[in-house]
């Protein structure tokens, strides 16, 4: 029965680089291979990996149908596998709260779940249940407008080590004791948060992302944490919130994380780090942190500068630096504290591994073309400085090219980029 | 030139080289830092002190035919040089993965025995885009793939998922005769003439035939209370009876024949060419889909008696015993494996 000609050519090959094939095709096609051929009946039922988007939904214009279509495809695939499944993901907007995802999950907690997405559309939030709690050997888990609910006794998961939870509803208590929870937890994204005051307990942290209108946060132990990216909104009553605290945020978010690396601060972050009564020296020196690009940084207001140049002076292997700012020309035009610049400004750091900096967004306001001036005098290695000017400054253009010629420039291959849009 | 003249110049003339011999018996010699990129190479290097020379070339997986070999040796020499860039190795192996179907496959199975796993990812990628978004038809044709299921197992298995009872039953109480077939089968090559069937005469075995018909009459009219499946499958199993009337066989040979055939027509419409082992693996998987607490509640008394009249037939041709022929089928759905059935020689 084996004519050379036309043998099999794939069906024999071993059953992990069938399943390397087959985890690479949208989930429909994969199972679809189950009718080619007997022996292809059932490869893709011992997938470890399944992945349902919008790709495996029948468009048509028929809400009902699309739903029901693809809540019979998943059933039924779940109900023909064999197997652990590590990793289960669920993308899409058709479906919202719905009580079959509640069976799936109790499916899933019975057969080893290790990763598990659930994105769901705008609607009604779904309800996490408690099956999910019992998840043991869960290493990743990414909620998308869910609701987030543990039970009390639940102590944490063991074995988790990336955590996203976007747009969750949850109580701050709940969180903290979840991040507490979970002594492998490497990776921690929180966005579209309410008002949450947090203390963050990771001792292996690496990689935070946080985004939204935090009241406070406190980084208590941290101490392995590589990468940050941090963006504050904020609301009047936190803005008030805040102009009553004395607690020096500086020091309690980046006072212990000596091997941050990089950086990354969006709108209120550094108007965060202000906040709160300078404690003088720094007790630790940013060794490791290479890239740092904070945006919206306001040049008017001397604490953010002074925040700023304290966070680049302690780092002296800074390599990049990106900074945008956002000042109000017509306030700025006769700044206070413009001796600062000659008199208390730090004058004996140098950036010695500083190659690139990119200033965006700027208005040309005094404190803006100090900070620029005094880079420049103190960067030996600089080889590119790109100036973008601010969308909304025409006529200050100029000044600010005659002042930018004037500066001197400590590094003899530095180049001045001025970048018109 | 002196010696510490040549001890000076070898290392930088002279590159260190691998014997590889393929499975065709071909031996080559490759340079060192290219073949060490396959980790399987490595470790014979290493860890046994193969290849240094002719006599101790590494013998090659039997996947690695020379062409293979010399499509694996130009990936890894491309690769292994460090200071190339993403963009570089990307477009190498856009422009390495074109070649035909037959070729990739060889190409993933070789990469794979010599555990270089990036180009079996690499391989791997390229056939999935190769099967993506393609009608079963054509991806058959593309890879040779034998077209060996029903017309009922093609359904999407997901629209497949029977929820009848009885067909169930009747699935699982066929596949248990198919496989009393095939180990008697088996048995009747081993020893020619032993065997319970050739107690019985052609009397017996025609009476046998007759009852079955008297039976059958009785399945039909009941049939119009099944649904269509059903239906079918009771007219290929009477049809088949009939047929069987008409041979005139030995006894033995017509036993076979009678139950291969009948159960050939009765299983829904297995393909001619269907291997019997491989449907019966097909059902047994099945077997654990369905819900077994229930089967028994379901089912119309009259069939349940009728189907147990035929199993009981059939278990009388193989000379078991009935109760431990019915604790199997009952406890089908505890188990994962066929029960493995133990025949003797004698008769009931």
């Amino acid at each position: 029965m084996d004519d050379v000609m036309s043998r099999d050519l794939i069906s024999d090959l071993p059953q992990s680089i069938i399943e390397s094939i087959l985890t690479r095709l949208p989930i429909r096609d994969a199972v679809r291979t189950s009718i080619l051929s007997s022996k292809w009946r059932y490869k893709w039922a011992t997938l470890t990996q399944l992945v349902f988007d919008e790709k495996c939904v029948i468009l048509s214009n028929d809400r009902c149908k699309v739903e029901d279509g693809l809540v019979n495809f998943i059933t039924r695939t779940l109900f023909l596998h064999q197997g652990p499944i590590h990793k289960f993901q669920l993308t899409t907007t058709h479906l919202q709260c719905c009580p079959d995802i509640d069976q799936w999950l109790l499916f899933l907690s019975r057969n080893d779940i290790k990763e598990l997405v659930l994105e769901l559309g705008e609607g009604e939030w779904f309800r996490v249940p408690s099956c999910l709690f019992n998840c043991k050997k869960l290493t990743r888990l990414d909620l998308f407008r869910c609701e987030f609910d543990p039970p009390p006794t639940f102590k944490g998961f063991l074995c988790l080590k990336s955590l996203n939870l976007h747009q969750v509803l949850v109580s701050p208590e709940a969180i903290e004791s979840l991040i507490s929870g979970c002594p492998l937890l490497e990776s921690l994204a929180l966005s579209y948060f309410d008002s949450l005051a947090l203390t963050i307990r990771a001792p292996n942290l690496k990689f935070l992302c946080l985004e939204g209108e935090f009241k406070d946060i406190c980084l208590e132990n941290t101490p392995l944490l590589v990468a940050m990216s941090v963006a504050m909104y904020m609301t009047d009553d936190i803005a008030e919130h805040f102009e009553q605290s004395s607690t020096c945020n500086f020091n309690r978010f980046l006072g212990g994380v000596p091997r941050l690396e990089r950086l990354i601060g969006h709108i209120y972050f550094t108007k965060f780090l202000s906040i709160g009564d300078d404690l003088g020296r720094l007790p630790i020196t940013y060794a490791h942190l290479k890239v740092v690009e904070l945006n919206q940084v306001s040049f008017e207001d001397m604490k953010e500068i002074l925040v700023v140049l304290r966070l680049i002076t302690n780092s002296p292997n800074l390599r990049e630096l990106q900074i945008s700012g956002s000042s109000n020309t017509l306030a700025a035009i006769d700044a206070p504290d413009l001796d600062f610049w000659e008199d208390e400004c730090p004058s004996n750091c140098t950036f010695k591994q500083l190659r690139v900096v990119r200033m965006t967004d700027m208005s040309g306001v005094p404190h803006e073309m100090e900070f620029i001036k005094f880079l420049l005098a103190n960067s030996p290695a600089l080889e590119t400085m790109s100036i973008s000017p601010c969308v909304y400054v025409m006529d200050g253009r100029l000044n600010m090219l005659i002042e930018l010629l004037r500066f001197r420039r400590a590094s003899a291959q530095a180049e001045i980029l001025f970048i018109q849009d | 030139m002196s010696e510490i003249d040549m001890a000076v110049i070898k290392p930088e003339i002279m590159k260190s080289y691998i014997w590889l011999q393929t499975v065709d018996g071909s031996i080559q010699q490759v340079e060192q830092e290219i073949a060490m990129y396959c980790p399987m190479i490595c470790h014979e290097v290493i860890q046994k002190g193969m290849g240094s020379s002719k006599n101790y070339a590494i013998s090659l997986p039997q996947q690695v035919n020379p062409a293979m070999l010399s499509l694996i040796l130009d990936y890894c020499r491309f690769h292994q040089v460090p200071g190339r860039s993403n963009k570089e190795r990307k477009s190498f192996d856009e422009k390495f993965t074109r070649m035909d179907t037959k070729r990739l496959c060889e190409l993933t199975s070789a990469a794979d025995s010599l555990q270089l796993k990036p180009l079996v990812d690499l391989t791997s990628r390229a056939l999935a885009r190769i099967i993506e978004g393609k009608a079963p038809e054509e991806i058959r044709e593309i890879f040779h793939l034998p077209d060996d299921l029903t017309e009922e197992e093609k359904l999407e298995p997901l629209k497949n998922a029977t929820d009848d009872p009885r067909i169930r039953l009747l699935n699982r109480l066929y596949a248990k005769k198919r496989k009393e077939l095939k180990e008697r089968e088996k048995l009747k090559n081993v020893e020619v003439d032993e065997e319970l069937v050739d107690d019985r005469s052609v009397d017996d075995l025609l009476s046998f035939i007759n009852g079955d018909d008297g039976d059958s009459k009785g399945i039909k009219t009941s049939k119009s209370k099944k649904k269509n499946r059903r239906r079918k499958d009771l007219q290929k199993s009477t049809s088949a009876h009939e047929a069987t009337k008409n041979h005139n066989k030995e006894s033995n040979g017509l036993n076979s024949v009678c139950r291969s055939a009948e159960v050939r027509q009765i299983l829904p419409s297995v393909g001619a060419t269907t291997n019997l082992q491989d449907v019966e693996d097909d059902i047994f998987p099945n077997k654990n889909e369905f819900d077994d607490g229930d089967i028994d509640d379901e089912i119309d008394p009259t069939l349940k008696e009728k189907i147990d009249r035929e199993v009981e037939d059939f278990a009388r041709r193989l000379n078991s015993d009935w109760p431990e022929r019915m604790q199997e089928i009952l406890s089908l759905g505890q188990e994962k494996k066929p029960v493995h059935l133990s025949l003797n020689g004698k008769g009931s």
